[in-house]
C-alpha cells in the first residue's frame, strides 16, 4: 500500500515495541509500559493487539484473526482486512496454518504448536485495578507480591454465591510470581495458558501496556484448596459438529424459547464438520 | 539512501564504511527481531542470524555478525549504548552512530544495551537492573562469548524451556562469571540482567527468568 510503511507502523515505533516485547518475555506476566500510538481504529477495537501484531509481522507470515473464537465477526474481519492492506500478508482461518494469530477473548480449541505466536487484545491489563484504582499502588503491590486482596475478591464470590463466580478474565499467576489478567477469555481457556508451546503476547492500547507468557511457562489460575479452580461445563454438545469438549455459545433460534448450543471457535467447528461429512 | 551513505562515509574515512547496514531495513529487521524474540522466549536455543559481518579488524572483530545484527535491529536514537573497553574503537562508535543514531554512554547504569566480550565482563560493573516497580528498565547485555553449544556444564530451566536445556558458552573465567551472574538473577527477580550471547553469526539469549545451574558444582 502506497504512503505507508510495511505493516502501518513506522520503524521507530516498531523498534520501541520490540524492545518492550523482549523485556516482557524476560519478565513473564509483568506489564511493560510502551508508547502506544494512535491507530486508525478506536480504543476497544484491539489497538494494543494490532500494534503488537504490526511489530512482529513479516511479509511471509500467515495471519489469522479471531473475535470470540470466530473468524467472521466484525472485529476479526476488519483487523484481517487492515493487515491485508497495510502488510499484504496472506491470511487464513485455519488455526494450524497460521504463524501469527490475533485474538479477541478466546484461545483456539485446536492445540497451538511451537513457533506460533498468539496476540491477545486486552482492554484492562491490570488485574488489581477493580480492587485498587491507583496505578502507583497496584505497581507497588506487584513489586511486593502483595496479592492477598485478589484471594479476598475470589473468597467474596464464595461467601456470596457458594462458588467462585468469576467466569472470564480469571486471574492467573505466571511462573509463581506475577498475578496477571489473561484478558477477558472465558476461564474455560485458562488451562490452555499453562505450558502452552506457543508464545503468547498481550497488548493493551488504551492503557499502553504489553506483557507476555513465553512457551512452556507455568500458569496457575488462582483458587483455594477447598474451592479448586474449575472450568465451565455444558450439558449439551455442539449442535453443528457434536463436540462435547469445546466452548459453546448459546444461540436463540426463535421467540418461543428455542435455542441451540454451538462452538464459539468457528474453525474448529467447521474442521470437525468437514471431517465428519 | 545509498547516495547519502556514500557521501557520509567519504567524509568520515574508510574505517566505518566497512560496517554493513541492513539492505532492506523494514523486512530485514523484522526477520532478525523474530529470531531474537524466539531466542529470548526459548532461552538457550541457538539461532543463526543472516547478517553481513562487521569488519575483521581488531578490536571490533570480536563483536561478531549476530550481535551487530541485534544492534541494527534494536538500537536507535532512543537507546543508550555502553561499550566495554576491549570492543571500543572509533570505527565502531562511528558505525553505531551512523547506522542507528544510538547515543553512546560511559555510565553502565544508564545504558539500555551494553556491548562486551566474555573477557571484559566484570560482575562488579553497575549495570541497571531495573527497579522493583519498573524491572523492565534494566540493561540488556550483548556479550560475545567463546562458543555457543547445547551442551553441559550449564543446565537451564524455567519459562520457555519444557524440561531442561544445556548451554555451553566457553571455559574462560569470564564465561564462568557470566553464567554465575545469570544464576544470581533469581535472587533479585524481578530485577536482573538479561543477556544475549553472540558467537560469530550464532546467537542465544538467557533472560533473568531462567534458572541456571552448573553441573560441575552439583
Amino acid at each position: 500500500m502506497n504512503g505507508y510503511n510495511f505493516a502501518y507502523l513506522d520503524e521507530q515505533t516498531k523498534r520501541m515495541i520490540r524492545r518492550a516485547l523482549l523485556k516482557a518475555v524476560a519478565i513473564p506476566g509483568y506489564q511493560v509500559p510502551f508508547g502506544g500510538r494512535e491507530m486508525p481504529m478506536p480504543y476497544g477495537w484491539g489497538t494494543g493487539g494490532v500494534q503488537l501484531t504490526a511489530s512482529i509481522l513479516g511479509a511471509d507470515d500467515i495471519l489469522k484473526v479471531i473475535d470470540q473464537g470466530a473468524d467472521d465477526t466484525t472485529n476479526a474481519v476488519s483487523i484481517r482486512h487492515f493487515f491485508q492492506r497495510v502488510a499484504g500478508v496472506e491470511t487464513t482461518t485455519a488455526t494450524t496454518a497460521a504463524d501469527v494469530i490475533q485474538t479477541r477473548h478466546r484461545i483456539p480449541e485446536t492445540p497451538l504448536r511451537s513457533g506460533q505466536i498468539l496476540v491477545f487484545q486486552v482492554p484492562i491489563p491490570e488485574p488489581l485495578r477493580f480492587i485498587e484504582p491507583s496505578e502507583q499502588e497496584t505497581r507497588l503491590m506487584h513489586a511486593l507480591e502483595e496479592y492477598g486482596v485478589m484471594h479476598v475478591k475470589l473468597y467474596e464470590d464464595i461467601a456470596r454465591y457458594g462458588h467462585i463466580a468469576t467466569t472470564y478474565a480469571y486471574p492467573v499467576k505466571v511462573d509463581g510470581r506475577y498475578v496477571m489478567d489473561p484478558s477477558p477469555i472465558p476461564k474455560f481457556d485458562n488451562p490452555k495458558l499453562d505450558g502452552n508451546p506457543a508464545l503468547m503476547l498481550f497488548g493493551a492500547g488504551r492503557e499502553k501496556r504489553l506483557y507476555a507468557i513465553p512457551p512452556h511457562t507455568r500458569v496457575e489460575s488462582l483458587d483455594f484448596e477447598d474451592h479448586p479452580f474449575e472450568i465451565q461445563r455444558w450439558e449439551h454438545s455442539c449442535a453443528l459438529c457434536g463436540s462435547d469438549r469445546s466452548y459453546l455459545d448459546e444461540v436463540i433460534t426463535d421467540d418461543k424459547g428455542g435455542r441451540m448450543f454451538v462452538c464459539s471457535d468457528t474453525d474448529y467447528c467447521q474442521t470437525r464438520r468437514g471431517e465428519v461429512a | 539512501m545509498t547516495m547519502e551513505k556514500g557521501t557520509v562515509t567519504q567524509h568520515r574515512g574508510a574505517s566505518s564504511a566497512a560496517w554493513p547496514g541492513l539492505a532492506d531495513p523494514a523486512h530485514d529487521s523484522q526477520r532478525l527481531f523474530r529470531q531474537i524474540l524466539g531466542a529470548m522466549s526459548e532461552p538457550g536455543t541457538l539461532t543463526t542470524l543472516a547478517v553481513p559481518a562487521p569488519p575483521q579488524a581488531a578490536p571490533s572483530d570480536a563483536l561478531g555478525a549476530a550481535l551487530w545484527g541485534v544492534i541494527l535491529t534494536l538500537c536507535d536514537l532512543e537507546t543508550r549504548v555502553w561499550i566495554a573497553a576491549d570492543l571500543d574503537s572509533p570505527p565502531l562508535r562511528e558505525a553505531l552512530t551512523f547506522h542507528t543514531g544510538a547515543r553512546i554512554t560511559d555510565d553502565p547504569a544508564n545504558a539500555d544495551f551494553a556491548l562486551l566480550t566474555h573477557e571484559s565482563f566484570d560482575p562488579q560493573t553497575p549495570f541497571a537492573l531495573g527497579s522493583d516497580t519498573y524491572p523492565d528498565r534494566g540493561t540488556t547485555l550483548l556479550v560475545a562469548v567463546e562458543r555457543l553449544a547445547n551442551a553441559e556444564p550449564w543446565i537451564l530451566s524455567g519459562p520457555g524451556i519444557e524440561t531442561i536445556r544445556a548451554l555451553d558458552i566457553g571455559d574462560s573465567p569470564g564465561c564462568r562469571a557470566l553464567m554465575d551472574r545469570l544464576a544470581a538473577n533469581r535472587a533479585s527477580f524481578p530485577r536482573g540482567l538479561d543477556m544475549i550471547f553472540g558467537c560469530g553469526a550464532r546467537l542465544a539469549a538467557v533472560p533473568r527468568s531462567t534458572r541456571a545451574d552448573s553441573r560441575e558444582v552439583n
